[in-house]
């Protein structure tokens, strides 16, 4: 009980006079999965680049794309949410599979818009110097030169062959399999593997 | 941070100024956004830039302009942050809203400024007010990279490169500074150590020309040769002992004055600097790194001069016997020498990873400890026991496999260096036969080339040692020459605090780009209780954060009797604040050294009126050691409740000026929540308070009520004057009601 109370303190504040049903709706809400198909939700391109939806009654100006699982399924349980503060969450579209063609790529583009996650095909040269390393490596988004620290969370193991490596900047680059690299780049990555 | 970059002449034609129109702001971009079609591309945009106008806000691409939207028409404008990167929103008057630009997050800091300078420009002009120069945004942030090398920074204004070339090594001498004396004092004492190893020789050769070849020698020579060569051993091995002992000294004074600059230096930086590392790291880096250190000054720096001294002599001396000789050996050192190079590389990074690994598992033993009780109370100690063998194991593995190539790479080094003492040998052997030579003389030769080989191999030693000492000064010399965010200035004022606080404009984030609190303006008699009010992650605790200045304010002020807190000294504000967090620490020690933590120097009487106030001191007398009860990791166990009384006490010992209760009393029992409730009725009397509650009848005592939400201040008076306003604060009275009422029937049950 004690737990739940406090998982619904933020909304009350939102609430003009304290609603004994309204927060019971809510709290009844948040359990259920809203599923987004091609029949109840209707998406169309704005034109500032984001997307619109129409849901049920209501119409959203732009909702925000949220993978859910961004590095093992990024097609699946994409959660759509108000692009407020709050950011809360219209419904979740199950796969993306199922949707309508043209709604896949406007899904695609947005997720394109949102996320930033280079991916390294190509290890060019990678160099330490004074507690940094200098990586020059080539991307899906083209050549790139980017700086690690030495330190351990520079690059992490995230399961297999699979590296992430997180720069000084913030950006965070895939390494999706490290023995799709050849002898001599995985050796300039010595350093850190 | 730069945020007004120069533009080139072909820009400046694409952008076509008018007339009085000037560039506010001007900075770089890095992905690449189709602004025709209005989608993001998956490719890194070539030389694009946010140009920020009085009057319009621009994107060029190259030499073209590829967007433009009038400040007038736009509402807002907004630095949104993405998934590792970031986009430039415009809402238009109309209600549209569109992407202009997106960047990746090495330019989010940067475009998030030029965001709030648009902002300010739409505000200013939208009140019809004439721009001035106070309405442009500066950024008092750091470069992250050398404008002119394109290295990072670690963490300085200057770059370590470009500037002064800050060599490891010269920090090193630096770091020795201070013990000169110590340093010429061994310094002499390798000298004779090398002058009496290299004597003996020279007493040898004398020894078996004159008195053993032509069986001319006398008992008395031989005597002499016998306490000759003693003294020499003697007095060489005492010296040595004598070195070896200083240069221990040495190396702890050195690794001890490290440890505390490290120590000192890590309690001096912002928690920003903390929160970004992790706690083993910085545990390694005082413990170990120093370790590192001490135990190169004793192992091998004291080995160094007198060993360079006695291979230079050896080798001159090698040549006046015979050059041909000499150069014969020589080219075994050199073939070592060049093995031993091609080497170096390779020895660094495996023992650069060695330590990565080393890191992770101490990260991660840190992390199944702390968490033991997770761990237990979900039965999965198998499963991570398993992960954790696995660490162990990968880190065996590297150890393993470092140590045996050194064991494989030593031993062919020495066999090498060897075969030169041979071939010496066999040449020195035929000349002597020839009778070029003397007996005595190859027997010298012999002795001087193992005091040049036998060195060379530890010197093979040496890059290894010299790479892990490097490393460890590297990681040291990373958090010394860390700069702290927060530092007191030279005309920083220290005074006997009023308490009067006064918020202006204030706005902060712990990351720039996300704004938690924002132009928050507000002040604060002397005396007053504000009760801060609002859901969890409106910013509460964060204010109470740059109250206690552990962060800066990123915009706006807080002045403090007038004076910007900025201006005060820390340790003097610091000393006059009183703080009680929801989470009480309490260090390793006796009651007594807890309460006393503020004021080491407080009377037995002190504390004990501390402790009365607190409502602690009868619990404490019920203890069988009093105030001298050791609390703490293996001590007397002590409820919350008690803890929370100790860390009351702790508050108000000191007889701060200012209080900061931040969700005091949560979590207690209602017992110890009246005890303590009445503790903090008595202590918040006369002393400017900010308490931050959850359960609102703990704030029934403030003055005035203050209600965080949407990053800013959304109601705030007294509580009768919320109640009436029927706003947030009403709201949440009335929740808070209904829900006692259902949940004691609840709790009953």
């Amino acid at each position: 009980m004690s737990e739940q109370n406090e998982n619904e303190m933020p909304d009350l504040l939102n609430l003009q006079e304290f609603d004994e049903e309204a927060l019971k709706k809510e709290s009844e809400e948040v359990l259920q999965m809203r599923l987004l198909t091609s029949e109840n939700a209707e998406f169309r391109r704005t034109e500032g680049g984001f997307i619109a939806l129409k849901f049920g009654e209501k119409e959203y100006d732009r909702v925000g794309v949220y993978l859910t699982f961004p590095l093992t399924n990024p097609e699946e349980f994409i959660s759509i949410r108000e692009t407020d503060e709050k950011a809360k969450e219209i419904g979740i579209i199950q796969n993306l599979k199922d949707m309508k063609k043209d709604v896949q790529e406007m899904i695609r583009e947005q997720i394109r818009l949102r996320y930033f996650l280079p991916v390294i095909r190509k290890v060019m040269d990678v160099k330490d110097e004074y507690g940094y390393a200098y990586w020059h490596v080539m991307t899906d988004f083209g050549v790139c030169r980017f700086t690690t620290h030495m330190g351990g969370d520079a690059v992490i193991n995230i399961g297999g062959a699979r590296y992430q490596i997180t720069d000084i900047d913030g950006n965070r680059y895939e390494l999706p399999d490290l023995y799709a690299l050849t002898v001599m780049e995985r050796k300039k990555l010595d350093l850190f593997i | 941070m730069k945020l007004v970059y120069t533009l080139s002449e072909p820009q400046k034609r694409a952008l076509a100024l008018g007339e009085g129109e000037t560039v506010w702001y001007c900075v770089p971009v890095d992905l690449a956004f189709d602004n025709k079609k209005k989608g993001a591309e998956v490719a890194y945009a070539d030389s694009t830039w946010i140009i920020v106008t009085d009057l319009r806000l621009a994107v060029l691409e190259g030499d073209a302009k590829t967007a433009e939207y009038k400040l007038a028409d736009c509402e807002k404008i907004k630095c949104e942050h993405q998934v590792y990167s970031g986009i430039l929103t415009v809402f238009g008057r109309d209600g549209s809203t569109s992407c202009a630009a997106r960047f990746s997050m090495r330019h989010i800091i940067r475009v998030a400024y030029v965001a709030r300078g648009a902002q300010t420009i739409i505000d200013a002009c939208g009140r019809g007010r004439k721009l001035s120069e106070a309405d442009r945004v500066t950024s008092r942030e750091y470069e992250k990279y050398c404008e002119k090398c394109g290295r990072a920074l670690p963490g300085t204004s200057q770059c370590p490169y470009c500037d002064g070339k800050a060599d490891m090594l010269k920090k090193f001498m630096a770091l020795c500074g201070e013990f000169v004396g110590r340093l010429l004092l061994i310094s002499v004492l390798l000298l004779f150590i090398a002058a009496s190893s290299l004597l003996t020789p020279m007493v040898q050769r004398w020894f078996i020309d004159e008195a053993l070849t032509d069986g001319s020698g006398t008992f008395t020579q031989l005597c002499w040769f016998i306490g000759i060569s003693f003294a020499l051993l003697v007095g060489s091995l005492s010296l040595f002992i004598w070195r070896y002992w200083l240069c221990a000294k040495l190396g702890a004074s050195i690794s001890m004055s490290l440890r505390r600059k490290l120590y000192h230096k890590i309690q001096g930086l912002s928690l920003s600097f903390i929160n970004n590392r992790r706690p083993g790291e910085l545990m390694n880096r005082v413990s170990r790194d120093t370790r590192q250190i001490r135990e190169f000054m004793e192992g091998v720096f004291g080995d160094m001069l007198s060993t360079l001294v006695t291979m230079v002599v050896s080798l001159v001396m090698m040549f006046i016997i015979s050059w041909k000789m000499t150069l014969l050996s020589l080219v075994f050192v050199i073939v070592v020498m060049l093995v031993t190079r091609a080497f170096w590389h390779h020895i660094r990074t495996i023992f650069h990873r060695q330590w990565l690994k080393f890191d992770d598992l101490s990260s991660s033993l840190q992390d199944i400890i702390s968490g033991m009780r997770i761990v237990k109370s979900f039965g999965q100690e198998e499963r991570e026991s398993a992960r954790f063998t696995e660490k162990t194991k990968d880190f065996a593995a590297v150890q393993k496999k470092n140590e045996t190539f050194w064991a494989t790479f030593f031993p062919i080094l020495t066999f090498l260096l060897g075969v030169g003492t041979y071939i010496a040998i066999y040449f020195g052997g035929i000349h002597v036969l020839e009778g070029e030579m003397t007996v005595g003389q190859l027997v010298q030769f012999v002795t001087y080339s193992g005091y040049l080989f036998g060195p060379l191999s530890w010197m093979t030693h040496l890059p290894r040692q010299v790479m892990q000492m490097m490393t460890s000064l590297n990681r040291i010399y990373d958090v010394l020459d860390e700069e702290p965010l927060l530092a007191d200035k030279e005309d920083s004022k220290a005074f006997p605090i009023k308490g009067a606080f006064c918020f202006e404009n204030v706005s902060f984030g712990y990351q720039t780009y996300e704004p938690v609190l924002e132009n928050i303006s507000f002040s604060v008699e002397p005396g007053e209780m504000i009760g801060l009010v609002g859901a969890s992650g409106t910013g509460k605790s964060t204010l109470i954060n740059l109250i206690m200045r552990l962060y800066d304010v990123d915009q706006g002020k807080i002045l403090l009797d007038g004076c910007d807190l900025r201006d005060i000294q820390m340790e003097s504000l610091h000393s006059q604040i009183g703080v009680v967090l929801q989470e009480t620490f309490l260090f390793s020690g006796s009651i007594l050294a807890n309460i006393r933590f503020a004021k080491q120097d407080a009377t037995l009487e002190e504390v004990i009126r501390a402790a009365r106030a607190a409502n602690a001191h009868d619990f404490i007398c019920k203890t069988p050691d009093g105030y001298n009860t050791y609390v703490g990791e293996h001590g007397y166990n002590l409820s919350g409740g008690e803890r929370q009384r100790i860390a009351i006490a702790r508050a108000i010992l000191n007889d701060p000026r200012i209080l900061i209760l931040d969700e005091a009393t949560s979590a207690l029992d209602t017992e110890s929540e009246f005890l303590i409730q009445q503790a903090l009725d008595r202590l918040i009397k006369g002393r400017t308070t900010f308490a931050i509650a959850h359960r609102l009848s703990t704030l029934r005592g403030a003055s005035r009520l203050v209600v965080i939400d949407k990053h800013g201040v959304a109601e705030i008076g007294t509580h009768n004057e919320l109640l009436e306003k029927k706003g947030i604060y009403y709201g949440l009275v009335n929740a808070q009601l209904k829900m006692s009422e259902t949940a004691a029937p609840a709790e009953t049950a």
